[in-house]
């Protein structure tokens, strides 16, 4: 009995002495008595670019490059056609080593909505048939929009206000075939224009060849095989586009004092910082904020919200500086559409790094784009362009803004 | 079963070397160390001048019979009060590491131990909002320190004649204070700003002590100490240098009868040394400290004088480094202890309950400390 009241209190000793390790020093604190060498002062202070250093660049994702194709009908925004090339249809199969004439029973067209407006109901994709020879060259608002006729009208479909995303495809047969005719010796090339119409100006984004989800063009044949006794074999001519592209109304170009961001082909704007040398020696920064002062209203799909994205730039090479695939070092913003109000980019992380390296630049790229796969955007695909103020002396509302928050060193007691 | 039961007990001994902390430590070097075993601790350091184990008294070195090997620690709990509001806090220690022993064939005792000289360890928050951007924004700061000064001591102690001892040391005083400081608001958009910087101490002093018996039941013991100054370095950079203070102890001991023996000493230490260096500094000076105890200890059986011994006691004193300029802290403990010698005294153990009560002004804690010693003969 005396043994086990021994161990006992060992076993008692050893818990008391598991718990007695844990040790909580938090106690309350009132300074000025308690706070040796003061307390933590936080500053705020404004930077603006280094004059005449923030530009923007054109030509990252080419008109039609991008993941999508606009097509839109009096969108404020822009107005846009898409466009497509088929990829050429041969004239003959092979069936039996032998190359054979077919006949076409029907064709299916079939587009891929990306993005609409999806309180704007009725919506309407009209296809038309446009000459086989378009090319990023030739094809223009003005050249290609009146070829948008009832004359070269393939055919109408209508999408259920229901389907907001996804293939949507019409069904050609019998005299309709003759629409899309690809005689014998004309090559076998079927381009196509797209128009759209709905209950009010609205704008669609369709799937395009970047984006794996083109028009496609699939023809069901019959191809007649003497044998023995005559069989007939049915089959299936898929193609999908070549090449596809769109066309804007009124192209973006960058006013004198302004930066343009988005548009087609896309642009981007890089802005380029002098931090004092308080800040980049000795400040912890807490918070740092890009502030953009639009010049207009941001204008684009009600619904379908651009993303304004900045990216610190691993090194400046002008227009071909490296960006960073870095996540933290990314920051993004969905714009408010119709708004002018400023628009607001968290970029601490990219400060911090250019307080840590004096190997990369104090600069920032920003870009614009659709949503894309979370966390990237599809620049080159969307409806908005936006033009921010610069530090040109003609800039209507003013140099973009670089909010820091920051705490200088703590004057930690010596004692 | 001792074996475990020692074992048991040297489990509730965990930590880093440091002591006791106190909201009283804050400014300046910290809350200054008394350098105690828990033997001398149980009479609230009465018998610190007399005490082998402990590193205050050269001198006392040449009691000891054996190689002995000592480990100190402590449990404190604690309670704050100050005008940010109240709060319970505890923390585990190891104040003292020492081992000496006799040299053979010569009346000489050779001695090194490691205590703790001040101790900064502590953590404070407070809350406040401020105005971010034109927006109200709370805030709350954490300032936190671990670390302090630790006295590194290398002593010899000679017995001239019977009733006279002799001792000397050479202390090495050294040791970093890591200070943080965290900012967090509440604003998520904030980011927390994290500070920290390291500060560096280095120094060195000398004591001299001396025990004088007059027969079997008193004894009379005194040291006189000087740490010169102590250079501060912060993040790797010399900043200041800090004047250490003399001290000056004188210790009674007197046996009245064999069951008990009752001790008293005083200590002054001349902290007003660093006043300028830390006022120029911006901290709030520091002022000079006396402690004063009283204590003994009660033996049951006189034959057996370590076995479960009752020690009480109390102590006085004051701490150096103000929280407000002029309104120095002072300190009032009682301490309750007993130990037990086993292995034909070869392994020990000492427990020591003590009440502490700390105040100036607004401000106040109280604390219980629990220190155990263990000590091996080997």
């Amino acid at each position: 009995m005396k043994q086990a009241v021994r161990w006992a209190v060992c076993v008692a000793a050893i818990a008391a002495g598991a718990l007695a390790c844990q040790e909580h020093l938090t106690s309350p604190g009132q300074c000025p008595e308690l706070c040796p060498g003061g307390e933590p002062t936080v500053f705020d202070t404004v930077l603006t670019p280094v004059p005449g250093s923030d530009e923007s660049v054109s030509g990252y994702v080419s008109r039609g490059g991008g993941v999508t194709l606009l097509t839109s009908n009096g969108l404020p925004a822009s107005e846009d056609r898409a466009v497509y090339r088929i990829a050429s249809r041969l004239d003959s199969i092979t069936v039996r080593d032998t190359a054979r004439a077919y006949s076409v029973d029907s064709v299916s067209l079939a587009v891929t909505i990306v993005a609409r407006d999806t309180l704007v109901n009725g919506l309407k994709i009209f296809l038309y048939r446009l000459p086989a020879d378009i090319s990023v060259d030739t094809a223009t608002f003005a050249g290609i929009d009146p070829q948008l006729a009832p004359a070269a009208l393939i055919d109408s479909i209508l999408v259920p206000d229901s389907v907001n995303t996804g293939q949507v495809s019409t069904m050609l047969r019998g005299a309709d075939v003759d629409r899309v005719a690809l005689p014998v010796g004309t090559g076998g090339v079927l381009a196509i224009g797209v128009k759209i119409s709905a209950d009010s100006p609205t704008g669609v984004r369709l799937g395009s060849i970047a984006g794996n989800n083109a028009a496609t063009f699939n023809t069901f044949v019959t191809v007649a095989v003497p044998d023995t006794t005559t069989s007939i074999v049915h089959q299936q001519l898929s193609r999908s586009a070549q090449f596809n592209t769109f066309v804007t109304q009124t192209p973006y170009t960058a006013a004198p004092g302004t930066l343009l961001i988005g548009g087609e082909p896309s642009s981007r704007a890089f802005i380029r910082f002098k931090l004092p040398s308080r800040i980049k020696d000795s400040a912890t920064v807490v918070r740092a904020t890009l502030e953009l002062l639009p010049v207009a209203p941001i204008l684009g799909l009600p619904t379908d919200r651009p993303i304004l994205e900045s990216r610190a730039v691993l090194s400046d090479l002008g227009p071909k500086s490296p960006l960073t695939e870095q996540a933290s070092l990314i920051s993004q913003d969905t714009l408010i559409l119709g708004s002018t109000d400023t628009v607001r980019l968290e970029i601490t992380r990219v400060i911090q790094l250019w307080q840590a390296s004096d190997e990369r630049p104090e600069e920032v790229a920003l870009r614009l784009g659709g949503p894309a796969v979370p966390g990237a955007i599809a620049e080159g695909a969307t409806f908005t362009r936006t033009l921010f103020g610069s530090t040109d002396p003609a800039s209507p509302v003013g140099p973009p803004r670089l909010r820091i928050t920051y705490l200088l060193a703590f004057p930690f007691e010596n004692p | 079963m001792r074996r475990a039961l020692l074992l048991s007990l040297g489990l509730l001994v965990p930590g880093v070397v440091a002591a006791q902390s106190s909201q009283f430590g804050v400014r300046g070097l910290g809350a200054p160390g008394r350098g105690l075993t828990a033997r001398a601790v149980g009479s609230a350091g009465a018998f610190g001048l007399f005490d082998p184990e402990s590193s205050v008294n050269p001198a006392a070195l040449a009691t000891l019979p054996a190689m002995t090997a000592t480990f100190t620690g402590v449990q404190d709990y604690r309670h704050v009060e100050n005008p940010a509001g109240r709060q319970s806090v505890r923390e585990s220690r190891f104040p003292q590491l020492a081992i000496g022993g006799p040299i053979k064939r010569f009346p000489m005792v050779l001695g090194l131990s490691f205590s703790n000289y001040t101790s900064r360890d502590f953590t404070l928050a407070s809350a406040d909002t401020i105005v971010l951007r034109g927006v109200p924004v709370p805030v709350s700061d954490t300032f936190a320190s671990r670390g302090g000064l630790s006295d590194l001591r290398f002593a010899a102690s000679y017995r001239i004649r019977d009733n006279w001892i002799v001792g000397g040391s050479f202390h090495v005083i050294t040791g970093t204070n890591r200070l943080t400081s965290v900012r967090a608001f509440a604003d998520p958009a904030f980011q927390p700003a994290h500070q920290s910087s390291e500060i560096s101490y280095a120094g060195v002093g000398l004591d001299v002590g001396m025990i004088r018996s007059f027969g079997p039941k008193f004894s009379v013991a005194a040291i006189a100490r000087t740490d010169g100054r102590a250079l501060v370095d912060r993040d790797s950079t010399r900043v200041s240098d800090v004047d250490l203070p003399y001290t000056f102890g004188l210790g009674f001991r007197w046996r009245p009868s064999p069951k008990l023996e009752v001790a008293t000493q005083g200590i002054y230490r001349t902290w007003s040394g660093a006043n300028s260096d830390l006022l120029a500094q911006g901290g709030t000076g520091s002022e000079n400290t006396y402690q004063v105890a009283f204590g003994g200890e009660l033996t049951p059986d006189p034959r057996r004088p370590f076995r479960r011994p009752i020690r009480f006691g109390a102590r006085y004193g004051t701490l150096p480094f103000p929280l407000v300029p002029g309104e120095q802290p002072t300190e009032f403990g009682v301490s309750l202890g007993t130990g037990a010698r086993f292995a034909q005294q070869r392994a020990g153990v000492d427990l020591s309950l003590e009440h502490v009560w700390r105040s100036a002004g607004d401000y106040s804690e109280r604390a219980f400390l629990v220190t155990v010693g263990v000590s091996i003969r080997p």
